[in-house]
């Protein structure tokens, strides 16, 4: 049997989205002839590396019985999925990856604080003002460098963040299906994984049967979502870039829908 | 016999050692110095100094300062970069003047001397001071030092016999940053005082002075205005519910406190009222309670001063070194929260029972009273001990008639108060706790029963009280709430700093000791960088409700919470300090002067700016360095005049920077009323350039 097919059918067994077989195809040529585990989990890092909506990434029977728009079908394609409906439940399967987090039990203004702080280089432990290691202040660094650092002030923020993300925390995620279709998500009961600075963007959550929508909002809860993982890089940095400044824009108007 | 000179750091020091030491029995004579007296007697040191005539007197804190010779005293010239590497002179001060002859002819008959300073940093240096001042007397003299941490009978006859070297690590520690906060204070102070003058208006006839500490405090001034100026309230939502049983309101508060996403809100809302029925998951009632205080130190002192007494740090301290020398408390300066357990505390409780028999008493009489009668109990024990003074507390009983005006007798009663407080026993309650699930939603009431006020009786800094009594719920037991809905409210900004909220800020981040942190208070006010306003009802306190459990961070009814020996409270502490908050506290505003001075150097291109607590910490941990033998005054001055003189350069490159926002178009109403300051203050800076 062909190497890709293989893959294909293993991976099928596995609770992660299946690819495409042109996608495995293309994986297999560009690579040495090796064994299938190996080959498998490249593939796996790789799809959950990738936008889920890229054309000819999925397998198109996977996609068929993954979105959210059969998961939720009843009457016409999409007429559950909105506001009017209270409450339904999934009904397959949905694999769906992360566009958006955010902490809503923190007010914005107080974020926006904290990134300043960090900006500046300085974090406050209770009282205390702690300097936080940032390069060393060359100012001949060429532009590069200097992005890097502003990245890994970023990343020093989200690490902060997510060392200090509460129980009783709750997040309101943006996700995606497959399809591209965009809904919002609420963390029902709490979610270690989930966490500003510890999620990333592009990750890729498994939304099993059963999962609640209420009034078009999916609500999330350990026994119902499978965290599989990954990240999106580019969207990843873009997001960390510009959190503060989306933060700093949100503050004043009330979030709404 | 041989002749013995002993030195301590303070007058009430040399008394106590001489008193341990004769045994009482001491010749007092008087020296130039009205405060200095010399004790005579004799003493047996033990091997290898047997039976000594022994003299015993003190200075008074430092013996030297550092100066500039006279060619640098100038500010038109030379240019102030040069005090960067002028020579430094070690100078006995001119009021010290009689206290160094005194040592010096005292040390001409003695075989050896003793130094009995505070055994810290400061204390080692003060020795090298007496060192320097004998050796000029006496080339040949001995010297060691005695090693004691409190002035206790017994604890201070051991140290007499244990003598040890003095250590000269910190002595150089200590003599390495007297040395680089004179070069660095004078060096900014001409550079700074020279350029903005030049700006005219009524910068003209100031001194811009700069120093090490002051620059920090006045940045965390500054820091908290504009954390009060920027901010942007946001609206929350969260969901109340109400259950009315047994005649009582029951309130449950929810478990994710408040969202700010309404939208979450409704949601979840809508889900708890298509559950219709909440049901028990958990009913808990356990035993809780309020901690007494911990013994008092200087820096809190001075915070319960200002908070409680309508005082400032510095006038507190005044007043409690005047009860001090009165003999009425003991030495006000101490980083100690711990008392030596050799101390008979209950003899001083005891003193204070007194207070039973006035004709006008305190009303602390039946207390003690109850204390000394078997309730009395080993006070909490802090983390810190400065190895030299114990905590803050009474020597004697003194009725209201001894005390000339109403601060002394402010501060006589908060000491007492404090101390039978730290005597007594935690305050006692019950806690009960039941939380319920409606829908998917988790609520809490909570709700606590004093049983036992305990301290608070004779402590009325501190409050407790409790909620009703909260009727009977079962586990597992269904009902319909009486009512749930939603509520919104809005975030309110933090409040100015007082001073409390400043002294713990220093005290958290190294900047100054206790013994300074009031001047440095007091400086940046003398220097017109802040002024003081008296809180007035804000907005933010009248709808607490709006915000309640979750004020923004050290508002400053909790400023008094410091990092310092607070351990973990239980939820009984909550709550507490918050009481006798009134009015007549005082809050920091910034002058525009004292932004324009911050917001300069922020905006210069440092990698940490003058106005930031990290240069003085490093220096901190430098110094620390030094004591350990890893660095060495050398070092520790080669790098930091190095760094120092490139902020200076840096500084001088682009000075352009601060004077644009000294310009008297802004800087133009010094001293400045407050409104008036208000008005014409620079828009808002965008801090993130």
């Amino acid at each position: 049997m062909e190497v890709a097919v293989q893959l294909q059918m293993a991976m099928r067994s596995q609770s992660i989205p299946v690819p495409s077989l042109s996608w495995l195809r293309e994986l297999v040529q560009s690579r040495r002839p090796q064994p299938l585990a190996p080959l498998m989990a490249t593939a796996r890092t790789r799809l959950l590396a990738s936008d889920l909506t890229t054309e000819g990434l999925l397998d198109d029977e996977y996609v068929a019985a993954h979105t959210l728009a059969t998961a939720t079908a009843g009457g016409g394609r999409n007429n559950n999925f909105t506001v009017e409906v209270k409450e339904m439940k999934l009904r397959q399967d949905v694999v769906v990856q992360v566009l958006d987090v955010e902490n809503v039990t923190r007010s914005r203004w107080e974020q926006v604080e904290e990134l300043e702080a960090i900006k500046r280089g300085e974090q406050t432990k209770g009282r205390e003002m702690i300097r936080l290691p940032v390069g060393d202040g060359d100012d001949e660094l060429g532009d590069d460098a200097a992005t890097q650092r502003l990245s890994t002030q970023g990343d020093a923020a989200a690490a902060v963040a997510a060392t200090a993300t509460p129980k009783n925390a709750t997040h309101k995620l943006v996700l995606q299906d497959s399809e591209g279709r965009k809904v919002y998500a609420l963390e029902l009961q709490r979610i270690e994984r989930i966490a500003v600075g510890k999620l990333n963007i592009g990750e890729k959550i498994l939304l099993k049967t059963g999962t609640t929508v209420a009034r078009g909002v999916i609500l999330l809860e350990p026994a119902h979502c499978l965290m599989l993982g990954g990240k999106v890089e580019a969207w990843h940095r873009t997001w960390l870039d510009g959190r503060l400044a989306g933060l700093r824009e949100g503050v004043g108007a009330d979030r709404q829908q | 016999m041989t002749r013995i000179l002993c030195v301590a750091e303070k007058p009430s020091i040399s008394k106590a050692v001489a008193t341990h030491l004769s045994g009482g029995q001491f010749r007092t004579s008087p020296t130039r110095n009205t405060y200095i007296k010399n004790y005579e007697f004799d003493f047996n040191f033990g091997p290898p100094w047997g039976s000594c005539s022994v003299t015993m007197t003190a200075v008074s804190g430092h013996l030297t300062h550092a100066e500039f010779p006279p060619e640098f005293s100038k500010w038109d010239w030379p240019p102030p970069d040069r005090l960067f590497h002028a020579p430094v002179l070690t100078k006995v001060a001119d009021q010290s003047k009689d206290i160094a002859k005194n040592i010096e002819d005292k040390a001409k008959y003695a075989r050896a001397l003793f130094i009995w300073t505070d055994c810290d940093r400061e204390g080692e240096h003060i020795g090298g001071e007496i060192r320097d001042a004998a050796l000029k007397g006496n080339p040949r003299i001995e010297i060691k030092r005695a090693r004691f941490s409190n002035v206790e009978r017994s604890h201070i006859l051991t140290a007499a016999q244990r003598l040890v070297d003095l250590d000269d690590k910190q002595v150089d520690a200590v003599s390495a940053r007297t040395e680089l906060d004179l070069r660095i204070g004078a060096a900014f102070t001409r550079f700074l005082t020279k350029t903005l003058r030049n700006l005219g208006g009524p910068l003209s006839e100031l001194i811009i002075s700069y120093g090490s500490c002051q620059f920090p405090t006045l940045g965390f001034v500054v820091d908290r205005y504009f954390r009060v100026k920027n901010f942007v309230p946001e609206t929350f939502w969260a969901i109340k519910v109400v259950h009315e049983r047994e005649g009582i309101k029951v309130n449950f508060n929810w478990s994710r406190h408040r969202l700010f996403d309404r939208m979450s809100v409704i949601i979840l809302y809508e889900r708890c009222l298509e559950a219709k029925k909440a049901k028990v998951a958990s009913s808990r009632e356990k035993p809780t309670k309020k901690w007494k205080p911990l013994p008092l130190t200087t820096v809190e002192f001075q915070k319960m001063a200002t908070r409680f007494l309508r005082m400032t740090g510095q006038e507190a301290m005044t007043v409690a070194e005047k009860l001090y020398n009165g003999g009425f408390i003991s030495y006000p300066r101490t980083e100690t929260d711990r008392f030596d357990k050799a101390m008979n505390l209950r003899a001083l409780v005891q003193k204070q029972t007194q207070d039973n028999r006035q004709d006008h008493p305190w009303g602390w009489g039946e207390f003690a009273q109850s204390l000394d009668d078997g309730a009395f109990q080993q006070p909490r024990q802090g983390r810190h001990d400065d190895k030299a003074h114990p905590p803050i507390h009474p020597i004697i009983y003194a009725a209201k008639s001894a005390f000339s005006n109403d601060n002394e007798k402010k501060v006589y009663e908060l000491v007492v108060r404090r101390f039978l407080a730290c005597c007594s026993e935690d305050a006692k309650g019950v806690a009960t706790d039941i939380e319920i699930l409606y829908g998917d939603e988790t609520f809490v009431a909570h709700g606590v029963i004093v049983l036992e006020r305990n301290f608070l009786d004779v402590y009325p800094y501190e409050k407790w009280t409790g909620t009703a009594m909260l009727p009977k719920f079962t586990v597992g037991e269904q009902f319909e709430p009486t009512e749930a809905m939603i509520a919104e409210g809005k975030t309110s900004p933090p409040g100015y700093l007082t001073e409390a909220d400043l002294i713990a800020l220093m005290d958290a981040n190294g900047i100054g000791t206790d013994a300074t942190m009031a001047q440095h208070i007091e400086k940046i006010q003398e220097r017109q960088y802040v002024t003081t306003v008296e809180r007035s009802g804000r907005a933010a306190d009248q709808d607490a409700d709006d915000d309640a459990g979750d004020p923004p961070p050290a508002r400053g009814g909790r400023g008094g919470r410091g990092g310092r020996g607070s351990r973990g409270r239980g939820r009984g502490g909550r709550g507490g300090g918050s009481g006798g908050q009134g009015g007549g506290v005082k809050e920091f505003i910034p002058t525009s002067l004292g932004v324009a001075l911050i917001e300069g150097f922020d905006r210069m291109h440092f990698d940490t700016s003058l106005g930031k607590p990290f240069l003085r910490k490093e220096m901190e941990l430098q110094m620390r360095a030094i004591c350990e033998g890893t660095s060495s005054k050398r070092e520790f001055l080669e790098q930091n005049v190095a760094k120092f003189r490139n902020v200076y350069d840096q500084s001088n490159h682009e000075i352009h920077i601060l004077k644009a926002v000294s310009c008297p178009k802004y800087v133009s109403t010094i001293p400045n009323p407050l409104p008036l300051c208000l008005f014409l203050f620079p828009p808002p800076i965008d801090r993130s350039l």
